[in-house]
């Protein structure tokens, strides 16, 4: 056998052999950590949704490990933190500005084609402060009002017209007559304890918590103290009721005991008195406008992390999982919004309130997101829940709660 | 002047008690001191739990003195342990006096008052919270019904204070009574029964010989109960979330939202210092009158 010969065939079993190995290596047993939260049903709609993906990839296993939502950031950073992050993990906006160093950049062509698919604003949440992709939506979520149309149209209005066109001064007309015509419905709105919902009126009033490039406060401005004044006066007259905001009572209950005409939250609400409340009406309608009309963005995210064991196989499964058939799946069967613009989802009930929370989030200016994903802002949490309250029960005048968050809040964006 | 002998000793005077001890000191090191130490120098550093840390010194130490919210959470600390505290040795004492007796109705009502303490403390709250709840509350319901006003137990800044006070004494009373029915269980008789015999009343007897042998068991309970109340956490974030505004917020609340919600795990470190000290200084306390009583004894 000539030498050359011998090249060949060494290179012929070199070539014959590559794909065995590649084979070997794909055939791999590989098991991914996924961390998860629910807010309802969303880890079982999960794996049913990604059966069919690891039909076809028998090689991959999932090992889901679902955690209770309180326990769940303090679990994923101290896991990060001991170098032992999970491979794919579930997450919110919050998180995605709190692991902008740990998360995996989402780059390559596969995820670039799928983004063009997705709402901008989702995006916006999703990456970090040069767009860079960090977790891809698996949802979205936006905020907005339910109402209690049974209240209504016993008050002798058609909210479903009136709230097209709707402002603050003409709701806050509505709530009270609401209140005069139904004597079991003691308050006209309840908005969830949480700075995030109140952002909607600071938006709405025109105002922003940060300045342009998010590197000083800017909550405490006309457009901010129009919001935090109004807020008060909800309280003040009696139209929202002190037990939510100081005292802590639910809203979601106060709302489907028949308490209150209106609840301020997120559109997971849908979901919620889609299987709570069967004893009056209700939907969702158009938040009111002040300067502009606006919601506040947000929704929950999939990701992977720079310390995680399987990347590529978790890039994989995320990229899959974000494809339509995928998402559309995934967003009816947890009756969520989805953030993909192409998304066409039919769902068991409810069909119209989800396009009403859609139309909200489709005039949000994009800024919004780019407060909320700030991680100075996301630190100062709980210090703007307690001020508003301070300032709500009285105790200092809501010019010093704004200047107060303000103060606090820049030391965090230094 | 005869030599001592050093004697070895055989295996169960020497090894045996270190060996059984052992479990124990190794779960003890593990768990509280090197925590503890690691705690400590946490607070030298400004520690982030994903950044990474840097030494600062006492940088920490002196930004507390500064900082108005932890002046603030102290104070509700200390109002919650100076009205728990006394009230929890001083019901305790009372049922325990009342239930210490023999009998079988004694054993129910003893069970009845232990009860609350075998709930989670989460439990509680939320329980609580369904009762005291402004407008969805059970009390305010049926004072509504019976034609008055409701009552803002927990949007109240006093009455929540007040309110989570009563619950602590609700919840763990029980546990603190049965300490002492334990202590009184374990004075002898014959002391009653010379105090009646030489006429002592009620009031007298119970000044003059349960009181005083109780003491070393008051003392233990005021010291669990002062360590316990600086550490409370669960029950008022469960039910006020430190509410309205900051008025119920103490300063374990405080500490988790500076070292895990502002990720300052290192000023959160400094002010977790301030409190073990806090709580050192007053057990000390409480063991220095003691010891001083028993010498004036």
């Amino acid at each position: 056998m000539t030498r050359r010969n011998l090249l060949l065939m060494a290179f012929g079993l070199l070539v014959g052999l590559l794909p065995m190995g590649a084979v070997a290596q794909g055939s791999q047993k590989i098991t991914l950590s996924v961390l998860w939260f629910n807010d309802s049903n969303e880890s079982q709609v999960f794996q049913k949704v990604m059966a069919d993906y690891l039909a076809s990839h028998p090689n991959v296993r999932l090992d889901m490990q679902v955690v209770p939502f309180n326990d769940y950031e303090n679990k994923l950073k101290l896991m990060i933190a001991g170098g032992n992050p999970p491979d794919v993990a579930r997450i919110t906006n919050n998180q995605i500005a709190m692991f902008v160093n740990q998360l995996q950049p989402l780059t390559g062509p596969v995820f670039s084609d799928l983004a063009a698919h997705y709402f901008p604003s989702s995006l916006a949440l999703g990456s970090d402060s040069s767009g860079r992709l960090l977790a891809m939506p698996t949802e979205a979520t936006a905020n907005g009002m339910i109402v209690n149309k049974t209240y209504f149209r016993r008050a002798g209005i058609d909210v479903d017209k009136l709230s097209l066109t709707w402002d603050w001064d003409q709701w806050v007309a509505a709530m009270r007559k609401v209140l005069a015509a139904n004597p079991t419905c003691k308050y006209g709105v309840a908005v969830d304890f949480t700075p995030f919902r109140f952002s909607t009126f600071l938006f709405e009033a025109g105002g922003r918590f940060l300045t342009d490039g998010g590197t000083k406060m800017a909550f405490d401005s006309p457009a901010g103290l129009d919001a935090l004044n109004f807020f008060k006066m909800l309280h003040d007259q009696g139209l929202a009721p002190a037990s939510v905001w100081m005292g802590s009572e639910n809203p979601q209950e106060m709302f489907a005991a028949g308490l209150v005409a209106c609840h301020i939250g997120g559109s997971w609400l849908i979901n919620a008195y889609n299987n709570t409340v069967k004893n009056f009406d209700w939907g969702a309608v158009r938040m009111p406008k002040r300067k502009i009309r606006s919601s506040v963005p947000g929704g929950k995210w999939i990701a992977t992390f720079k310390d995680s064991r399987h990347k590529q196989a978790a890039l994989d499964l995320i990229a899959a999982f974000s494809d339509k058939k995928h998402n559309e799946a995934y967003c009816r069967d947890t009756f969520n919004l989805s953030a993909r613009q192409d998304a066409d989802i039919v769902y068991p009930s409810h069909t119209a309130d989800f396009k009403v929370f859609s139309s909200d989030l489709s005039v949000t200016p994009a800024y919004t997101a780019e407060d909320w994903k700030s991680p100075g802002l996301n630190k100062i949490y709980s210090y703007m829940r307690e001020q508003i309250v301070e300032g709500l029960l009285g105790h200092q005048t809501m010019a010093q709660t704004a200047a107060n968050i303000d103060a606090q809040g820049d030391t965090f964006l230094r | 002047m005869k030599r001592r002998r050093r004697t070895r000793g055989t295996f169960e005077q020497t090894a045996a008690p270190l060996l059984f001890l052992s479990p124990n000191l190794l779960i003890f090191s593990l768990f509280i001191i090197v925590p503890a130490v690691m705690g400590l120098r946490m607070s030298l550093f400004d520690w982030s739990i994903l950044d990474g840390s840097r030494f600062v010194g006492f940088r920490n130490f002196v930004r507390l003195a500064r900082d108005a919210m932890f002046w603030k959470t102290l104070l509700n600390t200390f109002v919650y342990v100076g009205a728990v505290v006394p009230l929890l040795v001083a019901f305790a004492l009372g049922l325990a006096v009342l239930l210490a007796r023999p009998g079988r109705a004694m054993g129910v009502f003893r069970s009845l008052f232990y009860l609350p303490t075998l709930l989670s403390l989460i439990i509680v709250g939320i329980a609580w919270r369904w009762i005291l709840g402004f407008d969805l509350g059970i009390l305010n319901y049926i004072i509504r019904a019976l034609g008055g006003k409701a009552v803002p137990w927990l949007t109240n800044g006093r009455l929540a204070m007040s309110s989570l006070i009563f619950m602590t004494l609700w919840t763990r009373v029980g546990y603190f009574m049965m300490m002492l029915v334990g202590g009184l269980q374990a004075i002898p008789e014959t002391y009653y029964e010379a105090a009646r015999i030489d006429g002592a009343g009620r009031v007298a007897t119970f000044r003059r010989i349960t009181l005083p042998l109780l003491r070393p068991m008051l003392l233990v309970v005021a010291v669990l109960a002062t360590i316990e109340s600086f550490k409370a956490y669960e029950l008022i974030f469960v039910t006020t979330q430190g509410g309205p505004g900051s008025a119920t917020k103490f300063l374990v609340q405080y500490i988790y939202e500076v070292a895990f919600e502002q990720d300052r795990m290192g000023y959160g470190a400094a002010m977790s210092v301030v409190l073990m000290a806090i709580i050192a200084v007053f057990t000390f306390a409480q063991f220095v009158a003691r010891r001083e009583e028993f010498g004036n004894e």
